[in-house]
């Protein structure tokens, strides 16, 4: 099965929703 | 790597056609300056943000595919709700109803549904239609005892 491909640098991801006009879904997250 | 609601199919499919989807890491011994910036206290913590960066929706804790899904779909609907677009957000708050009656968020998209009928077309039925479904459907949710000034409302 295909994985989510994730933005990780808010700017970048900011910058594809302003090109898309799509929102923006973000999770903060821990590795532990 | 994708696990819980993330390995879904289903989760992966909206939130890539629907959503830029962003991850960001915790540091706690050394908070990151977005956890900083967006008050991060606890993980995992989600937001949704319109395509400027505005944050509208947020929700602490873990949540099945469902209920993640359907606050997905919330966010979309108060992203629009704030920014005055009525009968879209009445639009998006009615899918989310329709396609998860059981998610954790759903009542409160029929209290905005309510909200959002009532501010396009200034009927206040629209708001005693919400007491009703929730008092009928989600009794024992925080939104049903919120909607509760509204039945005083005539039908």
């Amino acid at each position: 099965m295909a994985e989510i491909r994730w933005e990780t640098e808010f700017d970048a991801a900011l910058e594809k929703a302003r090109k898309s006009g799509k929102p923006v879904f973000q999770d903060f997250w821990f590795d532990g | 790597m994708n696990t819980g609601p993330y390995s879904d199919e289903k989760v992966r499919k909206f939130l890539e056609e629907q959503f830029i989807p962003l991850r960001s890491l915790c540091i706690w011994e050394k908070p990151t300056g977005l956890m900083e910036r967006f008050g991060i206290k606890w993980t995992p913590t989600f937001l949704v943000h319109d395509s400027g960066g505005k944050e509208h929706h947020r929700f602490v804790g873990y949540v099945p595919s469902d209920d993640l899904l359907a606050h997905l779909g919330l966010g979309m609907g108060k992203i629009l709700f704030d920014t005055d677009r009525m009968a879209e957000a009445m639009a998006q708050f009615q899918t989310v109803i329709d396609r998860h009656p059981n998610a954790g968020a759903t009542p409160e998209a029929v209290f905005l549904l309510g909200v959002a009928g009532y501010k396009h077309t200034h009927d206040p039925k629209e708001l005693r239609r919400a007491y009703e479904t929730l008092k009928a459907t989600y009794p024992q949710s925080e939104w049903a005892r919120r909607a509760d000034p509204y039945s005083a409302i005539p039908l």
